[in-house]
Order: structure tokens, then C-alpha cells, then sequence
């Protein structure tokens, strides 16, 4: 098979160093054609990779290209190498797909933005980055997307680099993602000490014997070729290791405080980090080292009590939160929750299957959300728009589908993949006479579910019903980049003959609508690859997962968890219309703790802030006054002044005559005649 | 004549060169001064050339008198711009590299 996962990550790479060198001469058009272009032709690529693999046989999917030797040392051999098996040929269609719809939609969305090759050069690199994360076939290559994407995030997020908010926000997400980045480091560390390669195929095609006290078992050699004997501390080690860098990637707790920030970026940006890339790379990571972390079963628990505890705070906070795009970055957390927690059940597939139907529906809820932005001139509080379901129909569908999917309504896509995952919680909780912990996470799972439809429910109530609440709309074309951006002659008619508050909120653009329609159609039915009567993707992808954990059909309580989730959504809606929809939305400040406390994000920002940020802060001037402006500057201005006096003396040798300088050329031969004469 | 006479007055010869180099302000002087010099020198090289009947004493001379004449060019179109550029070429004058 010709491997062409190589275009995939060549294309993008292309893309950005053209836009990055060139970009700032280039005409709109061929800007915003380079950096769809790309993607384009690398989601092309995706596809013809997808189908080639689908076409071999099961146990040969599995193709490892190694285009050279990166480095030789000792016993660590690092080959470049891209990997086209199952999980990664899905993972980059994921990636590539809805990446290139976003780059599309970037077009309509970024048009009049002075950095507009700017833009698409870093998402560019985006692509680039998560392309190399995903094809990688080692950890050092996985290593290096890992930090690409960290430091695209950091360029996107930090966009608009004249907003101290922006930048700030662009700066906490990095720093919190090198937190991961030296924990996946690490893990590497101990993975290269305990398996002497860092390769994919060496790590993951072994037979591990855990033990916890060294066993006194002599293996034959033809033996070690396939077993790896590792201490159980050593196994836990790593895999927590992992999942911290998962957890940083794909905002965990306690690692989450930089996602909903990162809602300082432009909207399409906020859609790729949040559908398609970034988030998607811890979820992607488990899923990969799925034979270690099968293996250590105490980490399965960490990370099923983690991302449990992670899915029900983000789905409470994002319940009270009035921007809508930090709903949606809270409820971002919550289904990365759910991703985790099947995997933790040991459901690897389905967590990789809630994470496709995931970047549909979140990727659509992402650019519907930016159209209402973009048609409000720039408002993203809830509490002021309202009844705009007449004015924008299209973006009004498109966030109902959105909506249904996030919130599991049968059949959108959503509904299917989150089954799929309580499901696979029940089915642990449920086997060998019942494990306590998992039927825990199954009732947060279930609990999450309910506060989820609440807030969908919520949020499309208070943006598209009622009255409109807001004030006037200045220029429908000053999307949130109104600051940022010169400001024509246009808002000349600025509202004093408008009666209609709403006479200039406009639908989107073609660029803008097209994708939106795309996304809408795979909300609907993305969830077809994976019903639970024929899980296609499961199956595609237990060559590299291992056989998926879940509730199969012919269990009684099959039907039961279906119902269950659906029960509990369709009681979150029916909350969500008592409190917003009946009576005209009413958006009052509540007094009970639990709505305050969630409202300030269980202050753990503000707990950061003071147990972390500040004293670093602190010592950061202590050092600056004690030590840096004493000692070290001392020592530096003083070697430099020393030089300076000394070179002041020294300068009054040079007189500038030609004939002290041939004095001293001869007294100097002279000394040297008299010192051989006289020696 | 014995060797020393030829010494002494190459000896000499230098030290004339010498002293003018150091004493003149014209550059024209000084480099006649060299000149005078490195003729001391040449001398030194043909006395030992003679008493020892060898000839690298000759090939040396030749050598110094070719780079002479090189340098001359060189010096003498040096010179020449300075006075177009300064309108003088009193060397005390020319001490703009003054540290």
C-alpha cells in the first residue's frame, strides 16, 4: 500500500511556512485558497489512507514507514516514522475533516481581520502539529506534535495580541500544558528504562508480566522477545504519568483552567481546539497506550475518579455561565470527561467514538455560536440576545442539531456515542458481581447527562427565544475582532434611523454556512458507525485498543441504560424550560452557594491564583530586588567597568603618531637584540 | 677588508635609517629613510653571501629589493591621496587614530 500519511503532514507544514513567509504580500483570495488548499488536499489524503486500510485484511492494518534514523545513541535509536494503523488513520481523518471545514468557515469568519494570513498560517500549523501527534510511531515524534500543538494553541489563543485578557489567556494555557508536557516526558523516561526503545511497535506488541516483588524466574531468552517483566510500580508510574499529560492536553481536572480562558481566541479557533485538535490529543494518547493502561488497573481508577468528578464540575459550571462560549468550553470538559471515563472502564474504542461524534456536534455548536456572535457585532452574553430564532434560521437549525447531539437526544450522533459510554461504565460496574466505583462513575455519568441537557437547553432557550434583550446592534460586520481590527467608513448609518434593534443582524455568508450545513448533516447521523447492534468502529479499531468493554445487546439492561440517558437529558430540558423558556428568560443572579460557588468556577482559579501565581509572583520580586539587582547585576557591571578603566588607561598609548609608534617598534627589537646578546 | 668593516658600515647605514625614520616629519624623508634601511640590510646579506660563497645571501637581497619597490608603490600612492584628502603630509598631523 502506498503510504501517504506523509502528504497529510507535508501539506499543512507547506501551507504554514508559504502564509508565514509570503503571507503578508498575498492577495485575500489566495491567502484564504493556500490555507484551505492544504487541508484540503491533506484531508484527500486522509481519506485514501482511510479506505486503503479499510480494504487489507484485519491483522495487516497496521502499516509502520520509517523514512529515516532521527538519532543513534547508545542504546536509544529514534527512527522517523509515520504509523497508518486503525486509530491513527481515524484520528487524522477527525483531524483533517472538521479541520478543514473550520478553515472554510475561517474564511467568512476572518475576512475583514488584519492579520488574516497570520491566521491561517497558524492554523495551519495546528493541522500540522496534530497531524504529527496522531501519526507518529514513537513517543519522542508524538512528543514533538504534543509541543507543537501546545505552542499553535499559544499563537491562536493569543491571537489577538493587543488584548492583555488574549494574552494572558494564551500564556496560562501554555504554562499549564508544559505541566503535561514534563509529565509526558517523563513517562517517556521510564518507558525507554523499562523497554530500551521508545517505538510503538516495541512497546505495545509486547506480552507485560506485572509483578511486585522481583520474581525469581530466569526467562529464556527467545522468551524476552515478547514478554516485558515490569514492576507494578513502575507500570502505575508511567500510566499516571500519561494521564497527567492527557489531563493537562485535554483540560482535567486539576489541569482545566486554561480551556475556558482559551475562549479569548477567535471563534473558529476556540471550534479547532475544542472539535478537532488539542483536546482530542489526551483522549487520543489513552486510547494509543491502551495495552499499559489495561494493565494498571489502579490508574483506571485515578482516571475514572478524575475525569468523573471533571465531567460533573464542568457540566454544573457551565449551567451558570451567561457567556456562550464559555458554555460551551465548560461542557467541552465535561464530554472529554466522558471520553476518559470510558476509557477508564476499559471502553478505549468508545471513548475514540464519542470524541468523532464529539468534534461534529461541538465543532457546529462552535461556528453557530461565532455566526451569533459575528451577527450581534461581537455580544457573546446570553443574558442580551434572545428571540433571534426569526432573524438567523440557518444558525438557529444548525445550534438545535448541535444541541440535540450534545445533549444525547435520539438519534443525532451525540445520543449513540454517550449510550455507548454509560454503557460501558454499566458493563464494568455491572461484571464479576459488581464493582462499586464504576457503578459510581455510571451514576455521575448519568447525573453529567442531566445537568448536559440543562444546559443545552439552556443556552439555545436564552440565545434563541424570548424577547431580544440587548441593546442595539452597531455594525453587524464587527464580529469580537472589533477592536483589533480599522474601522471603515460603514457604520456611517449608525442605528439613528433603525427602528428594529435587530434590522442589521444578518445570516452568515456562504463560507460560513456551508460548513455549519456539513456538520449539521454528520450531528445527525455520525452516530451510524457505531450503533451498538454493529459497532463498526469498535471492531475497525480493536487491533490497536484491544476489544472494547460494553454493554452488549443482549443484556437486559441494555435497554435500560438507553432509556436512562435519555430520561435524564429530556429531564434537563424540561428543568431548562421552566426556568428560561415559559416565562420570558430570566437570567436573575441567584443567592444559593451552590449557583455562586459554580458561577466562580469552584474557585479554583482563585485558589491557583493565590496558592501558586501570586508567590511565585512574589518571589519573582524578592529575587529581582535581593538578588538579581545586587549580586548579579554587581557582578556583571563590574566586570564591565573593570574593562572599561582598564581600557581607558590602556588607550593612552595609542597617541595617533607615527613615530612613537616606530619608537616603540624599535626600542622593542632593541630589547629583544639586548636580551639575546646578553643571555 | 675583514668582515667587521663591512658590518660596521651596514651597521651604520641602519642606524642613519633608523634615526631618520624616527626624526623626520616627511614621509617622503622617512621612506627614504627605510629605503636606507633595508640597503643596510642588503649589505649585511651580500658581506655574508661573499665570505661564506654561498648564494641564498643574493636570493634574500633580491627578494628585499622587490618588496621594496612594492611597498614604495603602495606607500607613495598612499601618500598621494592623504595630501588630496588633508592638504598636508606632516605625519604629527595625521593622528586622527588617536585612542
Amino acid at each position: 500500500m502506498q503510504n501517504l500519511t506523509w502528504l497529510i503532514l507535508a501539506l499543512p507544514l507547506a501551507g504554514f511556512v508559504a502564509l508565514g513567509l509570503c503571507g503578508r504580500v498575498l492577495p485575500r483570495w489566495l491567502i484564504g485558497l493556500i490555507g484551505c488548499g492544504v487541508v484540503c488536499g491533506a484531508f484527500v489524503a486522509a481519506v485514501v489512507d482511510f479506505i486503503s486500510t479499510l480494504g487489507m485484511p484485519a491483522t495487516a492494518r497496521t502499516v509502520d514507514t520509517t523514512f529515516w534514523t532521527w538519532l543513534t545513541s547508545g542504546g536509544l535509536t529514534v527512527k522517523f516514522g509515520l504509523l497508518s494503523d486503525p486509530l491513527s488513520a481515524v484520528m487524522l481523518l477527525v483531524v483533517t475533516g472538521v479541520g478543514f471545514l473550520i478553515h472554510v468557515y475561517s474564511i467568512g469568519y476572518m475576512e475583514g481581520d488584519a492579520g488574516y494570513w497570520r491566521f491561517f498560517a497558524f492554523m495551519n500549523l495546528f493541522i500540522f502539529a496534530m497531524a504529527l501527534l496522531v501519526a507518529a510511531d514513537n513517543f519522542l515524534f508524538l512528543l514533538v506534535g504534543w509541543g507543537g500543538v501546545g505552542l499553535a494553541s499559544f499563537l491562536l489563543i493569543g491571537f489577538w495580541y493587543t488584548r492583555p485578557a488574549a494574552v494572558a489567556a494564551a500564556r496560562k494555557a501554555f504554562v499549564v500544558n508544559v505541566i503535561g508536557d514534563v509529565g509526558l516526558m517523563l513517562a517517556i523516561f521510564l518507558l525507554f528504562i523499562t523497554f530500551g526503545s521508545l517505538a510503538f511497535a516495541d512497546i505495545f506488541s509486547k506480552q507485560y508480566v506485572v509483578f511486585t516483588f522481583a520474581p525469581h524466574i530466569i526467562a529464556p531468552a527467545s522468551l524476552l522477545t515478547q514478554i516485558v517483566l515490569i514492576p507494578s510500580v513502575t507500570l502505575t508510574a508511567i500510566t499516571l504519568l500519561l494521564f497527567a499529560a492527557a489531563a493537562a492536553k485535554s483540560a482535567q481536572l486539576p489541569l482545566h483552567v486554561w480551556l475556558p480562558d482559551a475562549m479569548e481566541g477567535p471563534t473558529p479557533v476556540s471550534a479547532l481546539i475544542h472539535a478537532a485538535t488539542m483536546v482530542t490529543a489526551g483522549v487520543y494518547l489513552v486510547a494509543r497506550c491502551a495495552p499499559l493502561f489495561g494493565a494498571a488497573p489502579f490508574t483506571l481508577g485515578v482516571v475514572g475518579v478524575v475525569t468523573g468528578l471533571t465531567a460533573l464540575m464542568a457540566a454544573t459550571i457551565a449551567c451558570v455561565q451567561t457567556d456562550i462560549k464559555r458554555v460551551l468550553a465548560y461542557s467541552t470538559m465535561s464530554q472529554l470527561g466522558y471520553m476518559f471515563m470510558a476509557e477508564s472502564a476499559g471502553g478505549f474504542s468508545t471513548g475514540i467514538f464519542h470524541l468523532t461524534t464529539h468534534a461534529y456536534f461541538k465543532a457546529l455548536l462552535f461556528m453557530s455560536a461565532g455566526a451569533v456572535i459575528h451577527a450581534l457585532g461581537g455580544e457573546q452574553d446570553m443574558r442580551k440576545m434572545g428571540g433571534l430564532r426569526h432573524k438567523l434560521p440557518l444558525t438557529f437549525w444548525c445550534f438545535v442539531a448541535g444541541g440535540l447531539a450534545l445533549a444525547a437526544i435520539f438519534p443525532f450522533a451525540g445520543f449513540w456515542s454517550k449510550d455507548a459510554v454509560l454503557g460501558s461504565l454499566l458493563a464494568r460496574g455491572t461484571e464479576n458481581h459488581g464493582a462499586p466505583l464504576w457503578l459510581a462513575l455510571y451514576a455521575v455519568g448519568l447525573l453529567t447527562a442531566g445537568f448536559t441537557g440543562f444546559y443545552t437547553f439552556r443556552l439555545i432557550l436564552g440565545i434563541f427565544w424570548g424577547e431580544y434583550r440587548g441593546g442595539e446592534i452597531a455594525a453587524a460586520h464587527g464580529a469580537e475582532a472589533a477592536a483589533s481590527r480599522p474601522r471603515g467608513g460603514d457604520n456611517s448609518g449608525n442605528g439613528k434611523t433603525a427602528r428594529d434593534p435587530l434590522a442589521r443582524v444578518h445570516e452568515v455568508g456562504r463560507a460560513m454556512s456551508v460548513p455549519m450545513l456539513v456538520l449539521l448533516v454528520l450531528s445527525v447521523i455520525g452516530g451510524a458507525y457505531g450503533l451498538p447492534w454493529q459497532n463498526a468502529l469498535g471492531g475497525f479499531l480493536q487491533p490497536v485498543t484491544g476489544a472494547a468493554v460494553e454493554l452488549v445487546t443482549s443484556n437486559p439492561l441494555f435497554y435500560v441504560n438507553m432509556a436512562a440517558g435519555l430520561l435524564a437529558a429530556l429531564a434537563g430540558f424540561g428543568l431548562a424550560w421552566r426556568a428560561y423558556g415559559a416565562r420570558a428568560a430570566s437570567f436573575i443572579p441567584s443567592r444559593n452557594p451552590l449557583v455562586v460557588a459554580a458561577e466562580h468556577r469552584y474557585y479554583i482559579d482563585d485558589l491557583y491564583d493565590v496558592v501558586l501565581v501570586r508567590p511565585v509572583v512574589w518571589l519573582g520580586v524578592q529575587l529581582r530586588r535581593g538578588i538579581e539587582g545586587a549580586t548579579l547585576d554587581g557582578g556583571t557591571r563590574g566586570s564591565g567597568s573593570l574593562v572599561g578603566w582598564s581600557s581607558g588607561v590602556l588607550r593612552s598609548l595609542q597617541t595617533g603618531y607615527v613615530r612613537n609608534y616606530a619608537l616603540l617598534l624599535f626600542l622593542g627589537a632593541a630589547a629583544i637584540l639586548v636580551y639575546y646578546v646578553i643571555r | 677588508m675583514p668582515l667587521s668593516a663591512y658590518l660596521i658600515v651596514s651597521a651604520l647605514l641602519f642606524a642613519i635609517g633608523a634615526l631618520g625614520v624616527l626624526i623626520r616629519r616627511n614621509p617622503l624623508v622617512m621612506f627614504m629613510s627605510i629605503e636606507l634601511m633595508l640597503n643596510a640590510v642588503n649589505l649585511s646579506f651580500m658581506t655574508f653571501a661573499r665570505f661564506l660563497n654561498s648564494v641564498d645571501g643574493w636570493m634574500f637581497v633580491f627578494l628585499v629589493l622587490t618588496v621594496a619597490a612594492a611597498e614604495v608603490v603602495v606607500g607613495l600612492a598612499i601618500i598621494v591621496s592623504i595630501f588630496r584628502t588633508r592638504r598636508t603630509i606632516n605625519v604629527d598631523e595625521l593622528n586622527s587614530l588617536k585612542g
